[in-house]
């Protein structure tokens, strides 16, 4: 188990700056998840901790020692794939084992890793199949079992759930916190999925363009985002963001106001609307609605709402959860 | 099936069947009629069958030398393919993974390898120079030189259809470089390797007129090489000629008939998303 800590770290390819200083502290034992859209540098950043890349600039260190110049397997971490990237031409049993094989240990105790490994993640049915004979799920599984086998002070999973349909995504979620509730291993999470960061995360790292936008817990993130961008990438379906004159008129230069956070009503309000589309998702239902100058505001409310298509609505935000910046 | 379609289809196994049985059966029929007869070179049944007697002259024909050439030719097509496959993927893998300004260059060498015509006179006077004129490691590596550029070309397209995640997970599991190579990318190599391995073996072992050029003297005798033995400026001997081709074409022929599925296999992996 160990510290993650990324100091001033930067990385160009050619002119381009694609992390831009960078100085985050990971914790030990702690479940860190880097969200951001795509292209902002989260993939890279999680490279470079790894070893895949290099930095420009700047000094990381893994359990107090500084690991920048270190090879990815010297650096005690193991990392989970998108792709799973499992060596398709052995079996499962030999890609768990890949890694032990490599560091020469004896093969009665590869045998009883591996065994083990594979009964924690249920995996033992399947110790002597091909990857190409198993489920995406399981893949995934036998992903992270190769991992664990290495016994790393920190895991890297870099996006690994979307290549999962949605079932599995939330299966997958559920036993990856699990894993880490029993191993108790520092853990970075990278995701463009703000639900992923959101259910799994000790700790939210948001990058924008190369930067860190804002850290903290999720809880933190959704009630106190730092900034405009933050605001509408957490949360679902996103803040609704008032700029320009309509925020002007209520003191600021962006103002944001979370869809759960709108009171619709039929008789009175702050702002008059008209619905122009109902999504009903049971529990809920989201109203979009035409907020004539304002544009269009999202509402979450009900899902025994008896709104309909094309009627006027009045909408008030509940005072408390008002977001102004600037 | 159309009544077209199973015209058509009649007409090209007949098609087939002149282009590659016929001429088959004739070098089978030649190598089994006596002398006389054979001096006529005409498509006809053998009035005395002489499989026994002309298999038995060519074999030890000045003395034994057809066994020689198999050991001769086995030894060059079993090295040179042994040295193209690990030579043509380490190639194909540095090129596809490492990229570098010089990675045109390179591609550009190799494609001049594969359209620029050997000259033969140079090459014989860099043999000597190396001492390898006349030498089997010598025939050998002028095998290499000459099928390199096809086996980089067919490899780096194929490796790059492999992740690259692949090579980066075996380092994060502390393969080195080599390991990366041998125990995780050869393997997935087996579709081309395999295509390599007939086409290239093959050609090889059918050579004819490389072994003629850098390969003299008659220790060094390659297969297709002791068709000379039966067949001079005066004379020939028609069924011993026809028995030693029909010998030497029957171990390309065998590996062709079990490969050819791999062949065609491997010739068009990666041309589209599996």
């Amino acid at each position: 188990m160990a510290e993650v800590v990324l100091t001033n770290l930067t990385k160009s390819f050619g002119s381009v700056d694609v992390i831009k200083g960078i100085t985050l502290t990971i914790k030990d034992g702690e479940f860190c998840v880097f969200v951001g859209p795509s292209g902002c540098g989260k993939s890279t950043l999680l490279r470079i901790i790894a070893g895949l890349e290099t930095s420009t600039s700047g000094t990381l260190h893994i359990g107090g020692t500084e690991v920048s110049n270190l090879e990815p397997s010297d650096r005690g971490i193991a990392m989970v794939f998108q792709s799973y990237a499992l060596y398709p031409h052995l079996s499962v049993r030999d890609n768990i084992g890949f890694g032990l094989s490599l560091a020469r240990m004896p093969k009665p105790e590869i045998a009883r890793i591996v065994e083990a490994t594979a009964a924690t993640l249920q995996l033992t049915p399947y110790l002597d199949r091909k990857p190409k004979a198993l489920s995406g799920g399981q893949r995934q599984r036998v992903a992270i079992g190769r991992s664990i086998v290495r016994n790393p002070k920190v895991f890297l999973f870099d996006e690994p759930l979307s290549n999962l349909d949605a079932a599995l995504r939330g299966q997958m979620r559920m036993e990856i916190t699990d894993l880490h509730a029993t191993l108790g291993t520092t853990m970075i999470y990278v995701t463009h999925d703000q639900v992923e960061a959101m259910t799994m995360a000790d700790k939210i790292v948001v990058l924008n363009a190369g930067r860190i936008e804002q850290t903290g817990t999720p809880m933190e993130l959704y009630n106190h985002p730092a900034t405009p961008f933050v605001a509408g990438f957490i949360g679902s379906p996103q803040m609704n963001l008032l700029i320009g004159d309509n925020a002007r008129k209520l003191g600021c230069t962006t103002y944001g106001i979370r869809p759960e956070h709108l009171i619709p009503s039929t008789t009175d309000g702050l702002w008059q609307a008209r619905i122009r589309h109902i999504e009903h998702l049971g529990a809920d239902a989201i109203l979009h609605c035409d907020a004539g100058p304002l544009g269009t505001m999202t509402v979450r409310t009900g899902g025994d709402t008896d709104l309909s298509h094309g009627a006027q609505v009045w909408l008030t935000p509940m005072p408390a959860k008002e977001h102004r910046f600037g | 099936m159309t009544a077209f379609q199973k015209r058509t289809g009649i007409i090209a196994t007949l098609f087939a069947v002149v282009i590659f049985i016929i001429p088959f059966l004739f070098i089978f029929l030649m190598s089994v009629k006596d002398k006389s007869q054979a001096s006529h070179q005409d498509f006809t049944w053998p009035e005395q069958w002489q499989l026994w007697q002309n298999f038995s002259d060519v074999i030890s024909a000045r003395n034994y030398m057809l066994l020689l050439a198999y050991f001769n030719s086995t030894v060059i097509t079993v090295g040179a393919v042994a040295l193209l496959i690990l030579f043509g993927a380490m190639v194909g893998y540095v090129l596809q993974r490492r990229q570098s300004g010089w990675n045109k260059v390179i591609f550009g060498c190799v494609l001049a390898g594969l359209i620029i015509p050997p000259a033969v006179v140079p090459t014989i006077w860099v043999l000597q120079g190396l001492h390898l004129f006349k030498t089997i490691h010598g025939m050998i590596l002028i095998q290499v030189a000459y099928g390199l550029a096809f086996s980089v070309l067919l490899y780096s397209s194929f490796i790059a259809t492999i992740p690259r995640d692949l090579d980066e997970a075996a380092r994060i599991d502390g393969a080195r470089p080599l390991q990366i190579f041998f125990r995780v990318i050869l393997p997935l190599l087996k579709p081309v390797t395999v295509t390599l391995i007939v086409v290239q073996s093959i050609a090889i072992f059918n050579d004819f007129t490389n072994p003629l050029y850098y390969l003299p003297g008659k220790q060094n005798v390659t297969v297709q090489l002791t068709l000379f033995n039966f067949q001079s400026q005066f004379q020939t001997q028609f069924n011993l000629l026809f028995m030693n081709i029909l010998l030497v074409t029957i171990p390309p022929l065998i590996v062709f008939i079990f490969f050819n599925r791999q062949i065609v296999a491997g010739m068009t992996a990666g041309a589209v998303k599996g």
